[in-house]
């Protein structure tokens, strides 16, 4: 039987010789629309923008605290909050930064793999605290409509970049987009690994990875007014039926999300906004009434912040979601491989995806 | 050569290209093809001065984002018209009942729908516009690593729905059933 991918490719609506989109010379109305443009008055520049064609950033983001310097200055935002980093092991430190020069002098064929991040450490002796008694307690914590939601996102994010011929790699950024009065707003990325402040770095903004310093800047880009009343651009109601509908907009679906797709969902969503607390409210009750989501106890996140979690189990990986215990805010999601999968170099426990959203 | 002339000889080479992308896309709405192929040009001819050196995976990752916008604004369209309850096309694709009249791969793009737009995306860019990692990296604006990372999650995705409709074929149905009438979406 023929794979996924040969499955698909036969499955091609509009092949390469289709009737009316086969190769060949232009019709009249492209032949028009070209002279219309190469004749037209337009020979401004649109601002760079990494991102074809895209006005508002879509890119998940990672980044890294502008720990010690830089980044919210740069951004004239305020400083993220008390940072202490989870301490890895320094042997792993040490690990990172020898298998990362390696990766840099060696060659391909003998490039050893940077050490994913482990997981968080579930205390399994905890009680765990349910979903529904959470989104209690951030109703409660609601009532004064205090904070309240901001546009824009601050997040450290750790990915992992994996290539079928190269061992896995973990990409650590950290990425802050502030809105201004005017609708324009700024996005920052930066390289840094709270974990491992002052090391090199990984980045791969070239394509392959390399070490650079802490905190390069691997992108800041200004973009114009825009605007948009469609999800995830437009506010996020705070009602959990209406975010509900909201998060399945924002992914383009006309069927309701399944539990992975509406965790997706909620990383867009907080990747495009700072929630307040009526919103982290609606998404704690939502969240709450979504099936297979289920309490595992306390973690320390990588930010050191303490929190609930709680855990979807899903084909090959699983999902972690990590909320503040007294607010009901979603301050991070961690997606470990559960199985061990040789081809892409990726083993059982190895943290694919880290996302903590800050304030 | 000037930006002028690197653009012009772009659109000459892959103006067909990006067509077969778009209305891949659409669903079959080829009336509306060649507005948005318009709409993509034009948002390229702004961003000339960064057309790289092979530009199609890049024109694609510009088309990707208007389709975005073209498929929200049909989105509500057509939901105007489900109130309305007026007008044929308000009613999208019907459930088909004899497989028969199914389309070739009909199923195979129903598993397709399961999948979040990230993944379609990533998957129709490699088998259906033939992209390479490198290029699928270059359209989705992404790094190659994090881009292989997506297409072996997408496939792993689509092999699940698809040895799931697999199963539902051998509990008995003739051809794996469609029971999600489903705009077929960009990612």
């Amino acid at each position: 039987m023929a794979d996924e991918l040969e499955l698909l490719r036969r499955a091609n609506p509009v092949p390469s010789g289709a009737p009316h989109f086969g190769d060949g010379p232009l019709d009249q109305n492209a032949e028009r629309r070209l002279d219309q443009l190469l004749h037209s008055e337009d020979r401004g520049q649109s601002p760079h923008s990494e991102n074809p064609g895209r006005s508002v950033p879509s890119r998940r983001l990672t980044g890294r605290r502008p720990g010690r310097t830089s980044l919210s200055r740069l951004l004239q935002g305020r400083r993220p909050g008390r940072r202490t980093r989870l301490v890895w092991a320094l042997a792993t430190a040490a690990v990172v930064a020898v298998t990362a020069l390696a990766l840099l002098v060696a060659g391909p064929n003998t490039t050893p793999a940077v050490a994913a991040p482990r997981p968080l450490v579930v205390r399994a002796d905890a009680t765990p605290v349910s979903l529904d008694r959470l989104a209690e307690r951030a109703a409660q914590a609601a009532a004064d409509g205090s904070p309240g939601l901001r546009k824009g996102t601050h997040v450290q994010s750790w990915s992992m970049g994996m290539s079928q011929d190269k061992p896995p790699v973990t990409l650590a950024e950290e990425r802050i987009v502030r809105w201004k009065a005017d609708d324009s707003h700024t996005e920052l990325v930066v390289a840094t690994d709270p974990r491992h402040p002052g090391r090199p770095i990984l980045s791969d903004e070239d394509g392959d990875p390399r070490l650079v310093d802490d905190g390069h800047v691997i992108s800041k880009q200004t973009f114009p007014p825009s605007w948009s009343d469609a999800p995830p651009e437009s506010p996020p109601p705070h009602d959990a039926t209406r975010l509900r509908a909201y998060l399945q907009e924002a992914q383009y679906s006309d069927t309701p999300l399944t539990t992975p797709q509406l965790l997706d969902a909620v990383g867009v969503l907080l990747d495009h906004w700072t929630l307040g607390a009526r919103e982290h409210a609606a998404l704690a009750r939502l969240l709450a009434d979504t099936e297979g989501l289920r309490p595992v106890g306390r973690v320390t996140d990588r930010l050191d912040r303490r929190g609930q979690a709680y855990v979807y189990d899903g084909s090959g990986a699983r999902r972690m979601l990590i909320m503040d215990p007294v607010t009901g805010a979603v301050l991070g999601l961690e997606s470990t491989a559960t199985a061990d999968e040789p081809e892409w170099g990726l083993k059982a426990g190895d943290v694919m995806e880290y996302s903590a959203w800050m304030r | 050569m000037s930006n002028d002339e690197i653009f012009a000889a772009a659109y000459r080479e892959h103006y067909w290209a990006v067509s077969r992308y778009v209305a891949r896309r659409l669903d079959g709405r080829t009336s509306e093809v060649e507005e948005v192929v318009a709409e993509v040009f034009t948002v390229a001819w702004r961003r000339r001065s960064d057309l790289p050196a092979s530009p199609l995976p890049w024109l694609y990752g510009v088309a990707r984002n208007c389709l975005s916008n073209a498929v929200r604004g049909y989105g509500r369209r057509r939901r105007l018209l489900d109130r309305l309850g007026h007008d044929e096309t308000a009613h999208g694709r019907q459930i088909v009942d004899s497989p028969d009249s199914e389309p070739p791969g009909a199923w195979v793009h129903d598993a397709l729908a399961r999948l979040s737009p990230v993944d379609q995306e990533v998957l129709r860019l490699t088998t259906w516009e033939e992209l390479g990692i490198d290029e699928v990296a270059v359209a989705l604006g992404c790094g190659s690593r994090a881009a292989a990372m997506r297409l072996h999650r997408a496939r792993r995705r689509l092999r699940a729905e698809v040895d799931r409709m697999r199963t539902t074929v051998a509990a008995g149905t003739e051809t794996p059933r469609r029971d999600t009438p489903k705009e077929q979406r960009h990612g």
